[in-house]
């Protein structure tokens, strides 16, 4: 019943990051167009491109989707609401988001196109720059907690947010999770200007509805994340605890969408060189600094 | 029990099925990626035998690891994609006695071995991670860390031997 919920929760969030996206995209407020456009996608024809591997093809767009909703199921909306609490719920999420990866990598080989596969080998490389720094601010998050329970970490937030006990990491965590949910500036898989759209080129009608419904789906299990992982989760005065995580997913799905407006796209060998030349360092100390935190004021 | 016994099954044949996939089919991409999902199901194996983290952390890493070795695949072999059928297996006689005598080495210590009493239940996933860690950072910390720094050695290693000579790119065109 849970994962119902969660997963109903997590279509009305897609749709609302449709809405946001559009809005700050061109500046108009039109809460029918993500509905309309689906519509309009389910209607068109789902061409397959000539000789494509069949199974990657079909896979990915579905794999994509599983991905996103499956990193949501550890995310705890209120202290009840969370559809599984694992034991390892901040490793099972990298787990599940991994498999993004895969997807892109699925979609850019599996439609035998030029543009599709550069656009899938381009994640591979963006995967290099940022998986650490996805990985590595949350085991600072769980040495905190004590523990990988989602839930003990919002808990562990109790006192002091983690935004302010260690802002380091979350921006680290912040600029990855973007890269990870391939938003501008990090958009070098679909980047429409040079890869006329990269892996999602030869995707059309229903298969690519599937495809933007994961991707919206991955932007928000990724707000989400940010929110259990540094934003105190649930917790806040006044307001119910559904309604603090909503707002604040809401709001770092803004923040994520606003940042990539006012950036250019970012080059691969840049964020390669960024990410491992000053990312991993950072994170290294992120790390370092709350371990020494954690000793002397927990 | 009896659905703890068929899913390890299930998982344990997937994994052989997608082990077998690797060398049946003629594309990089697909034989890559079926060497990830037969981890993947030995990931979701390790999941039925209640040992979470392993499970977890086996799915997560495959995922890389294969992926990148696919990248790999497709720049080397002659024929990525696998239109011009090439032949996947070679050296058959030394892999089917290497094979053969791997798979009798590993049934005979998972048969005669003297495994000890068999815990009749699992420690709850949360206590197994924490013992896991302090196994990590205590008595095999020893093993742990050489096992990593042998791999960073051998990064480094292998990213300094595929870099260019510094002469070789300022003085000749050769290249």
């Amino acid at each position: 019943m849970t994962s119902l919920l969660i997963i109903l929760l997590l279509l009305a969030g897609a749709y609302l990051v449709a809405v946001l996206e559009a809005w700050i995209a061109n500046g108009r407020l039109r809460f029918a167009t993500p509905v309309l456009a689906g519509i309009a996608m389910l209607g068109r024809e789902s061409i397959v491109p000539r000789q494509p591997d069949r199974i990657f093809f079909e896979t990915a767009p579905v794999l994509l989707l599983i991905s996103a909703i499956l990193g949501a199921m550890v995310l705890p909306l209120t202290p009840d609401l969370i559809t599984t609490d694992l034991a390892t719920g901040a490793l099972f999420i990298n787990a599940a988001l991994v498999y993004v990866l895969v997807a892109l990598l699925m979609a850019g080989w599996g439609p035998d196109g030029a543009y599709a596969m550069i656009g899938g080998w381009r994640f591979l490389g963006q995967l290099i720059a940022y998986a650490m720094l996805i990985v590595m601010p949350i085991t600072a998050v769980a040495m905190r907690a004590e523990s990988l329970l989602t839930t003990q970490i919002v808990v562990s937030q109790a006192g002091l947010w983690n935004i302010v006990y260690q802002p380091l990491g979350f921006g680290l965590f912040f600029v990855a999770a973007m890269a990870l949910a391939f938003l501008p500036p990090f958009d070098l898989a679909t980047a429409n200007s040079e890869l006329a759209s990269g892996v999602e080129a030869e995707y059309s009608g229903v298969r690519l509805a599937v495809f933007r419904l994961a991707r919206l789906t991955l932007v928000m299990t990724l707000a989400a994340a940010t929110v259990v992982f540094y934003l105190g989760g649930w917790q806040g005065p006044w307001l119910p605890p559904w309604a603090w995580s909503g707002l604040k997913i809401l709001a770092v799905t803004a923040a994520m969408l606003l940042a990539g407006r006012l950036m250019p796209r970012i080059r691969e060998a840049d964020l390669m060189a960024w990410g491992w030349m000053l990312g991993i360092p950072l994170a290294l100390l992120n790390i370092f600094l709350v371990g020494v935190l954690v000793l002397v004021w927990p | 029990m009896t659905t703890q016994a068929f899913f390890i099954g299930f998982f344990g044949l997937a994994a052989v099925w997608f082990g077998v996939v690797v060398f049946r089919t003629h594309s990089m991409m697909r034989s890559a990626l079926a060497l990830l999902f037969s981890q993947t199901a030995l990931g979701a194996m390790f999941l039925g035998m209640q040992a979470e983290f392993l499970g977890v952390l086996q799915i997560m890493m495959m995922a890389t690891e294969m992926s990148i070795m696919a990248i790999f695949m497709v720049m080397f072999m002659m024929d990525p994609g696998g239109l011009g059928e090439m032949e996947m297996t070679h050296q058959k006689r030394l892999s089917l006695v290497a094979g053969f005598v791997a798979f009798t080495g590993a049934a005979a210590v998972a048969v005669l071995f003297d495994w000890g009493p068999v815990v009749s239940v699992a420690p709850d996933a949360a206590q197994q991670t924490a013992d896991l860690g302090l196994e990590l950072l205590g008595r095999s910390m020893l093993i742990f860390e050489t096992a990593g720094i042998t791999i960073l050695t051998a990064m480094i290693a292998a990213t300094a031997v595929a870099i260019l000579p510094i002469e070789a790119k300022t003085t000749t065109n050769e290249y």
